[in-house]
């Protein structure tokens, strides 16, 4: 186990700032979904009858997201969620661990990927996903390319292979249309 | 009764072919791998299943979702027992007496007490299934405007308590929150595109498929990718097949579990790991051998088991009835219906009449796979655990891709699959259950529509909406639901019971 290993479950002192947080944006997303709502045309002009009108479901879910978001507040202003402190070094420290710099490069490589969808070939695409994903795991940066190489072929190899299956059985067999 | 046999019977013969015997083993072995696989839960398999097989004919479709949901719930029995993880969280109180066992060299006995147990809990909520889903769809016939929009809430706010039992305001926001994303998109009375701002994409809605694999399928990859990697510890597999005797002895268990785990089941939105815990929990307190509980009790592993394969029939009884499901996996169980033109609900016995028979036919021959199959390849298949979870994920992200896509060739629905992925991620991170988010996306045009119609027949007086007798005791429990879980109703009560036991301790003296 790496530093920082076992820090990847939110503490409870974090989860009431993350609360705090949570709880005034709900309060803002509630009161926006409520604005917006009540915005919305009843089409009383056409004739409609104004309990019809889209905005009244909408209004009330509104509502009631933000009175669930101001409960969220208050019990987190009681359990002292409100003393954040932001500082550079301390989110340095959180994405020095190794739990997050997991998360990230997962993300980062999905995403990436998602985004990447129609602009290159699928298989190339999904070849290149996967076999970048599990070298991203896999290789020590520490030894060279060399020491390491049948870690690279068999990456490649796999990543050809799985990709190939994926696009012929989808395709033909499962008659799916591919991204 | 010999009716509904004959019927059975006829559904099971047109079942028997061999593409469909070849569909069922398939579909059962897929589902009791991605079960066994920690980060790959039932719901990701059939959200995926159901997006991969939209084309195929509509009860082929349904079969092969029914076997591997049936299969993904009691292969995450197999990593509770072998490496002390839930493959599911459903098989989280199997870990329990599970792993113990395994520890004590008798890992493949408590497999094959696994199978057995998971095989006849599915077999009595089959039954269940049979004899309540007409019973209620029935009974729902009755229902209106005002019990349907009650019956929505209260399914929010029961699913939000019990999958956060201990902090439910979370549940709950969680629950609402889905209400409104099913709001987003183009309405059904004008058709007016709400909370689209110009997006010619939003206007279709949040397709439910899309955004469940995100929920279940991206946020898990992300999450597994989080955690450290899984040490497995190499269990010798002996024999697997269980001993008659230690199944009949805890027959009361069985029944018992296979009971508690399809009415907790039935309860909308709650799935199979609560039905699992509660059947434990009633097994651990009416045991006569309640001190062998934690450390290898064969009764408290048929208990977990039995409960969470009862829940899955039970999960499906109010999809079928009411077209509100039981769990996460019965919730895209219902999506794939609808794709596939079945309405579920109490119009489902007049515009499908055969359709729940058909339903209980899939079950029972998927329940059966899982018998045979899991008692058989048993040492193969578990090799399975020891892919590395950077060779897995990659690859199951493509799935989700593929599986998003796959309906409507939407890029669009890829992003709604990452987005929803990222809030699941989130959600998760804090605490927040998803299973009530889901549940909210797939009540909210039932709300939006009832809500509306209601205001519209009472003339906006709302009165009417709590005075009707089932609404009002919908009303109730809603009302009870959410006020039992408030800290000055326990105090309440807590000083109630201390007043009635001074009072009693007087009388006694």
């Amino acid at each position: 186990m790496g530093r920082g290993e076992k820090n990847d479950k939110m503490k409870p002192k974090n989860m009431d700032k993350a609360d705090f947080n949570t709880s005034i944006f709900l309060v803002i997303f509630g009161l926006a979904i409520f604005l917006i709502s009540i915005r919305m045309p009843t089409f009383r002009n056409l004739g409609a009858n104004p309990y019809s009108a889209p905005g009244i479901v909408p209004a009330i879910l509104g509502v009631i997201i933000s009175i669930f978001g101001m409960t969220l507040f208050f019990r987190s202003v009681a359990r002292k969620g409100y003393k954040i402190h932001y500082s550079l070094s301390g989110i340095k420290k959180i994405i020095i661990k190794r739990p997050i710099q997991r998360f990230l490069i997962a993300l980062f490589l999905s995403l990436s990927y998602v985004f990447l969808l129609r602009k290159v070939d699928y298989f190339l695409l999904s070849s290149a996903y996967i076999f970048i994903f599990i070298l991203a795991y896999e290789i020590n940066i520490k030894k060279s390319i060399i020491q390491q190489n049948k870690t690279i072929i068999f990456a490649l190899a796999e990543a050809v292979l799985i990709a190939g299956s994926i696009a012929v059985v989808f395709r033909y067999l499962f008659l799916v249309r591919l991204p | 009764m010999l009716q509904g046999l004959t019927e059975l019977g006829q559904q099971l013969i047109g079942f028997l072919t061999l593409r469909y015997i070849f569909d069922i083993l398939w579909s059962t072995q897929l589902g009791i791998i991605v079960g066994m696989l920690p980060g790959l839960t039932a719901t990701m398999g059939v959200a995926l299943m159901a997006t991969l097989t939209y084309k195929f004919a509509t009860d082929h479709a349904v079969l092969i979702l029914i076997c591997m949901y049936i299969g993904a719930i009691y292969g995450g029995s197999r990593t509770a027992i072998l490496i002390n993880i839930p493959g599911t969280p459903a098989n989280a109180a199997t870990t329990v007496d599970g792993y113990p066992l395994a520890q004590q060299g008798r890992a493949g006995e408590a497999m094959g007490i696994a199978t057995t147990g998971s095989f006849l809990g599915s077999l009595f909520g089959m039954m269940m299934l049979a004899i309540f889903t007409p019973i209620i769809g029935n009974a729902a016939l009755n229902f209106f405007s005002f019990e349907y929009l009650w019956l929505t809430i209260f399914g929010i706010i029961i699913c939000g308590t019990l999958t956060a039992p201990k902090d439910p305001l979370k549940g709950w926001i969680a629950g609402f929150f889905g209400l409104f994303v099913a709001t987003i998109g183009m309405e059904g009375m004008h058709a007016y595109r709400r909370f689209c701002f110009g997006n010619v994409d939003l206007a279709g809605g949040i397709a439910l498929l899309p955004a469940m694999i995100g929920v279940f399928g991206f946020s898990e990859i992300l999450m597994v990718m989080k955690q450290p990697a899984v040490k497995i510890v190499s269990n010798k597999i002996e024999k697997v097949i269980p001993n008659l005797r230690d199944i009949t002895r805890y027959w009361q268990t069985i029944i018992r579990s296979g009971l508690i785990g399809t009415i907790i089941g039935a309860i909308p939105g709650v799935g199979e790991d609560i039905g699992a815990w509660v059947s434990y929990d009633f097994a651990k307190k009416v045991s006569k051998e309640k001190e062998k509980f934690g450390k290898g009790s064969i009764e408290g592993l048929i208990a977990a088991e039995t409960g969470n394969n009862a829940a899955v029939a039970g999960a499906i009884i109010p999809v079928l009835s009411l077209a509100i499901p039981g769990s996460a996996p019965a919730a895209v169980l219902l999506g794939a219906m609808i794709i596939h033109g079945i309405r579920p609900g109490p119009l489902l016995m007049i515009e499908h009449p055969d359709f729940v028979i058909q339903v209980v036919a899939m079950f029972l021959l998927a329940t059966c796979a899982m018998f045979i199959l899991g008692l058989s390849f048993t040492r193969l298949f578990c090799k399975i655990l020891i892919i590395p979870r950077q060779k897995l994920m990659p690859v199951i992200f493509c799935l989700c891709v593929i599986g998003a896509y796959a309906l409507s060739s939407r890029i669009f629905d890829i992003w709604v699959m990452a987005v929803f992925g990222l809030i699941g991620y989130a959600m998760k991170e804090m605490n927040y259950p998803v299973a009530p988010a889901v549940l909210g996306i797939i009540l909210g045009d039932l709300l939006d529509k009832n809500l509306r119609r209601s205001l519209i027949l009472t003339g906006g007086n709302i009165i009417p909406l709590f005075t009707r007798p089932i609404s009002f005791v919908l009303v109730l429990l809603i009302v009870f639901t959410i006020v039992s879980r408030m800290k000055w109703f326990e105090q309440i009560i807590s000083f109630f019971k201390n007043r009635l036991k001074i009072l009693l301790r007087g009388k006694a003296h």
